[in-house]
């Protein structure tokens, strides 16, 4: 599999935010191509508010962000199609109270016949292997379960990018590792930002940021390491 | 079980079967028979006896009957204590029994038709009000995330109460309700993100007349002068 | 920002809303006392009631609770003692929930007449004892005249036995209210304008 499904690159030209007088981006430059990229950094480093940009959840105080050639804030609807997006906190992101109901609520605006609605919500959810926990309530899930629930109501959509912020920060070792291999068995491109310097390691490139800023971009191996010496 | 989170119970009776608008048809009629003409012995006689050959037919049997009249029991005795105060005893029995009728006919409704298919039928009632530009969708999709926050918001509850426990904060409603609030805003807040990030606009409500520029974007950003 | 309009209810007063459904439900689980002489049980719910008014306003809070009870009219046991189904709207408490509809209205109206404004305890008090009090009341006891068949005049008497908690609950729904104004600001200014979920540097703090 290939990202080729992908669309063009992910191009950000002198990104500022600023909220309540704090600069929390400082003048961010770079342009994504790669099918794995992980976004890593200490707290408050501005890696989340760099994930909130590309689908518009965040709005550039100066610059701009371009997505497949989509602005983000202008073209929302079109740019979240494109874009999935996966939070930290699944109990906050499934919306539906079971299964795949939650599911079924990503294509509630495709206009697909009732039949092939529930035929991809099974299909994504075997996938996943939750397809027996379909019909159950979302709350009796499991911290892994949820993570995939909400990766499967991003995913069921069809996008060609997936932006992940912590997605395994409130699992347990044997859920983080089912997300992980999840995550970096996608086709579609994926920016995952992370304290799992384990899963940043399986991506193509890295993004360190540090104090707002974006201080490397390039191999994850080499980058963990500067990491791990400069910042940590 | 279907669950702490209902009062279902699974079945194929009748009256299981039957649609949920019909039963919610019934049950208004029913209601409006038993309850506005005046309390007769006849007629609450006969409302009984066709109460219970319907718990009988929709495969419930006596035992859940007594269940929902025990249920409500402290109501009943409440409201007949009440009554005797002010009442004839016998106009008391009446009323009181002809309350209880109404709330056994209810439970009945609740106990053979899934909470979904209720709220389905109620979605489709409402089709009508879309010609007058309301959002119909946009009531089931509130109804659902309210069932959806119910176990999140008690277990918000919990944690509040724990770490106020923990802390040994005295154990007054304040000091348990405030940081439960601020949890249930910032979850209801970051549940908001969720849905604009599948794809759902501020903006997808025509009804919404405001600059539309400015609620698609603006959500997050500082006001600005 | 100027939000009049009844319906230009944004994604957060969406999820606002069905939250705050959910909270008085929880409140609900807290308990129930039933007094001797009367069939109204007390609960935290009330509570709950009133803070959806001062912290929601007076739509938002209006239709939460309408969404709380159609829930419960479905058959979802989200009233104190796990009480649920279309029945309760058949027994001696119906007037008092469809009271907290208009409660919930009323006290948003008061407590803050404009959207963003920051509350003022006194306004929060009195709003919560007209329309938590007074409208639920209004509303709740001819209904459960109506029902159990005692006069008017009598059941005023009977549910005289609830003012007494209920203005306790006014008085903390008050003290909760500024408090939540102090740990989120962000509640009244509709949406919050500088917290990112995951990142705990910028969290508020919460000081209860």
């Amino acid at each position: 599999m290939t990202p080729a499904a992908t669309p063009s690159a992910i191009v950000v030209d002198a990104v500022s935010v600023e909220r309540n007088g704090v600069r929390v981006l400082e003048s961010v430059t770079t342009t994504i191509d790669a099918h794995r990229v992980a976004v890593i950094g200490a707290n408050g480093s501005g890696k989340s508010t760099f994930a909130r940009l590309l689908n518009g959840l965040i709005v550039p105080s100066s610059g701009s962000v371009r997505v497949a050639g989509l602005d983000p804030v202008r073209q929302a609807r079109k740019v979240r199609e494109l874009v999935a997006f996966l939070f930290t906190n699944p109990e906050s992101q499934i919306i539906m109270p079971t299964v795949a109901e939650d599911v079924a609520f990503s294509l509630r605006a495709s206009g697909l016949p009732r039949e092939e609605v529930s035929r991809r919500v099974i299909g994504i959810l075997r996938h996943y292997g939750l397809d027996d926990l379909a019909d159950r309530p979302a709350h009796e899930l499991s911290g892994g379960q949820k993570q995939l629930l909400a990766l499967c109501s991003g995913l069921v959509r069809e996008p060609g990018i997936l932006v992940a912020d912590e997605p395994t920060t409130l699992l347990d070792a044997a859920n983080t590792r089912r997300v992980s291999d999840a995550l970096i068995a996608l086709p579609q491109r994926l920016i995952v930002v992370t304290h799992d310097l384990a899963l940043a390691a399986r991506c193509d490139t890295a993004l360190l940021f540090d104090r707002g800023r974006l201080i490397a971009q390039g191999d994850p191996g080499e980058l963990i390491a500067r990491y791990e010496r400069e910042l940590c | 079980m279907a669950g702490p989170l209902s009062l279902y119970v699974p079945g194929t009776s009748p009256l299981h079967r039957l649609p949920a608008s019909v039963k919610l048809l019934g049950l208004l009629i029913g209601g409006l028979v038993i309850t506005v003409p005046r309390p007769e012995p006849l007629l609450l006689g006969v409302a009984a006896a066709v109460l219970v050959a319907l718990y009988l037919v929709a495969g419930l049997g006596l035992t859940e009957l007594a269940r929902q009249v025990w249920a409500v029991r402290w109501i009943i005795v409440v409201v007949l204590v009440g009554q005797l105060l002010f009442l004839p005893w016998h106009v008391a029995a009446l009323t009181s029994i002809r309350m209880l009728l109404a709330i056994l006919l209810a439970a009945l409704v609740t106990l053979t038709t899934r909470a979904s298919d209720i709220l389905e039928a109620i979605e489709r009632g409402l089709g009508p009000l879309r010609r007058l530009g309301v959002r119909t969708e946009r009531i089931a999709l509130v109804l659902g995330m309210a069932i959806r926050a119910v176990p999140i918001v008690i277990d918000l509850a919990s944690e509040a109460r724990d770490s106020q426990r923990a802390r040994g904060v005295g154990g007054g409603p304040t000091a348990m309700v405030v940081p439960l609030l601020v949890g249930a805003l910032r979850h209801a807040d970051d549940v908001a993100d969720a849905l604009a990030a599948r794809g759902m606009d501020d903006d997808e409500e025509p009804v919404m007349l405001e600059g539309s520029e400015r609620l698609r974007g603006a959500s997050r950003r500082p006001p600005r002068r | 920002m100027s939000e009049s309009r009844p319906f230009s209810l944004s994604l957060s007063d969406l999820t606002r809303i069905a939250v705050f459904a959910a909270l008085v439900a929880a409140l609900g689980l807290a308990g129930a006392i039933s007094l001797f002489g009367n069939a109204v049980p007390i609960t935290l719910q009330t509570l709950g009631v009133m803070l959806a008014g001062t912290i929601l306003g007076a739509w938002r809070g209006a239709i939460s609770m309408t969404v709380l009870l159609v829930l419960v009219a479905v058959g979802l046991p989200l009233l104190s003692g796990g009480r649920g189904g279309f029945g309760v709207f058949l027994g001696p408490s119906a007037g008092y929930l469809l009271g907290w509809v208009a409660g919930a209205a009323v006290i948003g109206l008061l407590a803050a007449p404009r959207r963003g404004a920051r509350p003022r305890p006194w306004r929060v008090l009195v709003a919560c004892l007209v329309g938590g009090i007074g409208v639920v009341y209004l509303i709740g006891v001819p209904v459960q005249s109506l029902v159990t068949g005692v006069p008017l005049g009598e059941t005023a008497l009977l549910s005289l036995v609830f003012v007494p908690g209920d203005i306790v609950k006014a008085v903390l729904a008050t003290l909760i209210t500024v408090a939540v104004a102090k740990a989120y600001p962000a509640a009244f200014g509709g949406r919050r304008a500088a917290t990112t979920p995951s990142e705990p540097t910028t969290a508020s703090k919460t000081t209860a």
